[in-house]
């Protein structure tokens, strides 16, 4: 986006994370996801020097310049590896990422799965609009059978990925899906995933106004539930079970949450100080030594 | 003087290289120097291994055709290398395992020894892990090298395995060096009698060089792939990262390897990654983030034959364009190419001062040849490097609170910008993969656009101002004529140089990117004639030279068949044209 013409920046005046005004598609449920990260920051106290954000590519990366806080605008698909970097380099500090569908499920599919293996304490938004917005509307790995776009006039052949389903069978410990419209609830599951001392994935029903009138804020309306406080989150099968309500159905709120010890927790290296933080080894004569 | 090779040759999977390594480390203990070359098939049990190292009462640079002593552990290293073989040499092999009278001897003076490999196993029932012992053993009679040097080296490879382990694995070196006696009371002509009162030396390969470079430099994260001749560098550092505080990730592909790496330096960690061709052919995209977010990294890039999977465990030099083209988009990035373990200590140690002071990627580039063999350098030479860290315009703390409104990608007149850490109080700014403004935002202005590539080039011209180096010359300063190199050809042609006592002169490229063609074209104006060496078949540093200068080096010895140049091959080239 061309940031030349907008209008003075609101962060600097008042609101912690407030950037420019957005130049999202008017309606985009983007417009949520975004007042509720905000939101969820402000609860949780952080503050912009003190945290990282590392963002994809598309429609959604682009709040790098809505939502200000020290950030990473990283290549697309490759914002999760760049997100565990940040946090092994210096893992005292939250690491969030903010990407597509299309970035998250499809460019950089791989590096979820090993995220989650990894229990690598990162938390990733991703925004699911089941399109590519930015490439104007080609369909995501999360369309629906299918469904017909610029990319596949005749309807993609493939089905869904199950991103829920997914991440749980590689071992992520926090799992959440939330829907842009209800930003209260949103904000919560962000908070708790941000809490969560591990990895989390929130995936976020995301209306794309402009390339997916199909998939509206009505569509969603009529099928998200909100989990109950019957729903046990600890409990694999039943998570499982929810993961597979795809269309019909589809429930929102913390699907799966379990305890693990993190990544940077298994490093000694770690143990006294984060990385980013050591001095020069200046022992290194015994490493030269080694090789008489 | 002494000079003699030692080549040892058998099936994949009987340590062989182990006993290439542990006669290097006897030849550098006992004040020599030691150069170890190798070739292996792509395969991990069944292929035909050779191992060769070269010792010297002088320092030595590279292999060479000849060899004196050939231990052959099995038939196919007599059939294949009997004829490397010089006069009034020796061979060693099983007589009980084959037969004498079938093996087709060389039409020269050899002496051939006679060594019941299998029997002494058998009778003394030995486990197969033993014959590399009892191959020293016998080698330790045929140059006359002192046993308990190669005891003492025992002990301390099996120290954790107890005295019991320790015990047996002399006991079959004793074995071996007694049947040797035997059947060769009087030994090789050439003794490895202990020279006192030489400096300690050090054997590593290039692999080992990058790792310790990497230690020196403060470097607290590396992340790589496995693939080869790269992959030994991330065992080392993963076996030694607790110990010197390094973060060592084996990520699930290159591309995370690289994104990885940029996280982690953004949030001020000095990181490296490496690989081979095929794995940076994955990392490019991000070698271009890096250039654009202006991060520093260092990238280990080790080359073998291509294109695709190539061969693997063989050696070329076929990516010197590839690395310096690579990334979509206009930036900065620096290659540096070592040729040995102190180069590559070195020039590994200076990545890391001038990706900091840059923030850009620079380029580490080794091959097979370089990166797996064990090379020996005086110890002092490695550990009276500088090892002093530069981290350019990193902010501390109290900088940044001084500095006000913080903009990253501040224009100045070198090109570079102060750089603050995420965590640092006042740092808010983004580290941008699209075009951005000063601050780091987005940015399609025409004027914001210009200003930035305008920056990020000045980097160049501060790098060709302040740190652009003219390539070393070797040999006398008069010549008729000068070869031209880089890299890890440096070894051979060197030696060439020696062998020739100065027949020619030689220019080694150690630093290939960004080159200053004014200064370069007057250089090269001082010499007569070149000829071009290259590990390659299309004579890539002459492309290069060419392109920068305009002049042309018609002259040229390539070799592209996996296997490194030699030094006879210099030699006669150079001859022929002389
Ligand atoms: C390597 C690479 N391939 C393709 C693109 C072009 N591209 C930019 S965004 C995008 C897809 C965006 O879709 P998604 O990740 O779902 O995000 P959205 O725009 O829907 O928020 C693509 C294909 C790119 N930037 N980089
Ligand atoms: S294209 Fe879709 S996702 Fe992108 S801004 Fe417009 S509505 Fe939102």
């Amino acid at each position: 986006m061309n940031t030349q013409n907008l209008p003075t920046p609101t962060a600097k005046i008042n609101a912690a994370f407030s950037g420019y005004f957005p130049t999202w598609c008017p309606g985009c449920g983007n417009f949520g996801i975004w007042s509720s990260l905000k939101s969820a920051f402000n609860k949780l106290k952080l503050h912009p020097d003190k945290m990282a954000i590392v963002f994809g590519i598309g429609c959604s990366g682009n709040m790098n310049d809505f939502l200000w806080a020290n950030s990473f605008h990283a290549l697309h698909g490759r914002a999760v590896p760049t997100a565990i970097g940040v946090k092994i380099a210096n893992h005292s500090l939250p690491v969030i990422v903010i990407a597509g569908d299309g970035d998250c499920y499809g460019e950089g599919g791989n590096h979820l799965l090993h995220a989650a293996r990894g229990n690598h304490d990162i938390t990733v938004v991703v925004h699911d609009n089941r399109v590519y917005g930015l490439t104007t509307g080609q369909v995501a790995p999360t369309a629906f059978k299918g469904a017909k776009s610029k990319s596949t006039p005749g309807g993609i052949i493939e089905v869904p990925v199950n991103p829920v389903a997914l991440v749980l069978t590689q071992g992520a410990t926090f799992i959440a899906q939330g829907f842009s419209q209800d930003m209260i609830h949103l904000t919560d599951l962000i908070v708790a995933g941000v809490e969560h001392k591990g990895f989390s994935l929130i995936n976020v029903f995301q209306p794309c106004v402009t390339f997916n009138p199909a998939n509206s804020y009505s569509f969603y309306r009529e099928r998200v539930y909100k989990l109950g406080a019957d729903y046990d989150p600890s409990n694999f099968r039943s998570a499982l079970d929810k993961s597979m309500e795809l269309e019909e159905k589809i429930p929102i709120g913390v699907i799966y949450k379990s305890e693990r010890p993190v990544y940077t927790d298994s490093l000694n290296q770690l143990k006294t100080s984060v990385l980013a933080g050591q001095s020069q080894n200046t022992e290194f004569i015994k490493f030269i030594n080694e090789f008489v | 003087m002494i000079d003699f090779t030692v080549k040892i040759g058998g099936e994949a999977g009987f340590g062989i290289m182990t006993t290439g390594l542990f006669l290097g480390k006897i030849a550098t203990r006992s004040g020599y120097h030691a150069f170890e070359y190798s070739e292996y098939p792509s395969l991990i049990r069944g292929g035909h291994n050779v191992i060769e190292v070269r010792i010297s009462d002088a320092l030595v640079h590279s292999q060479t055709s000849e060899v004196d002593v050939l231990l052959c552990l099995n038939k196919e290293t007599f059939d294949l290398h009997a004829g490397e073989v010089r006069e009034g040499g020796v061979i060693v092999f099983d007589n009980e395992k084959t037969d004498e009278s079938l093996l087709k001897k060389p039409d020269r003076r050899i002496s051939y020894v006679h060594i019941p490999f299998t029997r002494i196993l058998r009778e003394n029932q030995l486990a197969t892990v033993m014959l590399n012992n009892i191959a020293l053993g016998v080698l330790m009679q045929i140059i006359g090298a002192d046993p308990d040097i190669l005891n003492k080296l025992i002990a301390e490879t099996f120290a954790r395995k107890g005295e019991e382990v320790i015990t047996k694995n002399q006991q079959a070196a004793a074995l071996g060096l007694s049947e040797a006696k035997k059947d060769f009371p009087e030994g090789y002509k050439t003794k490895l009698v202990k020279i006192n009162g030489v400096p300690e030396k050090v054997y590593l390969t290039g692999n080992e060089a990058f790792g310790l470079g990497a230690i020196m430099a403060g470097c607290r994260f590396y992340c790589a792939y496995p693939m080869t001749p790269t992959s030994a560098l991330l065992h080392y550092l993963a076996a030694k990262a607790e110990k010197c505080g390094m973060v060592v990730k084996h990520a699930e592909d290159e591309i995370a390897v690289i994104n990885m790496a940029l996280g982690a330096s953004w949030a001020g960690v000095r990181s490296m990654v490496g690989t081979s061709g095929g794995g940076f052919a994955l990392m490019v995209e991000a070698v271009s983030l890096a250039g654009i977010t202006e991060t520093p990294i260092v990238i280990v890039m080790g080359q073998r034959p291509g294109p695709a999977t190539g061969m693997p465990t063989w050696t070329e030099q076929g990516d010197l364009h590839f690395v310096i083209r690579s990334g979509h988009g206009e930036f900065p990035k620096i290659v540096l190419a070592p040729a040995d373990s102190e180069e590559a200590v070195r020039l590994t140690v200076e990545a890391f001062n001038l990706a900091d002071k840059y923030q850009t990627p620079v380029f580490v580039m080794g091959d097979k040849y370089m990166q797996e063999g064990h090379q020996s350098v005086d110890m002092e030479k490695i550990s009276s490097l500088p090892s002093v860290i530069n981290r350019g315009k990193l902010l501390s703390q109290e900088d940044l609170l001084k500095t006000g409104q913080y903009k990253r990608y501040l224009v100045t007149d070198d090109g570079i910008s102060p750089r603050a850490l995420p965590g640092m109080e006042g740092s808010l700014h983004q580290a941008n993969s699209y075009e951005h403004n000063e601050e780091g935002h987005t940015s399609e202005s025409a004027s914001d656009r210009i200003q930035q590539v305008e920056k990020r080039n000045r980097k160049n011209d501060t790098y060709l101002a302040e740190d652009f180096r003219l390539p070393e010359v070797y040999g006398p300063k008069e010549s008729p004529l000068t070869v031209i190199s880089w890299g890890s050809m440096k070894g051979p042609i060197l030696q060439a140089l020696k062998e020739t006592d100065g027949l020619f002169n030689y220019i080694h490229f150690s630093r290939l990117w960004p080159l200053d063609k004014a200064k370069l074209k007057a250089f090269l104006k001082g010499f007569r004639r070149f000829l071009l060496v290259e590990n390659n078949s299309t004579a890539q540093l002459g492309q290069l030279l060419t392109m920068e200068t305009a002049m042309e080096f018609p002259d040229t010895l390539l070799k592209y068949s996996g296997r490194p140049i030699y030094p006879e091959e210099v030699i006669s080239k150079v001859r022929e044209m002389l």
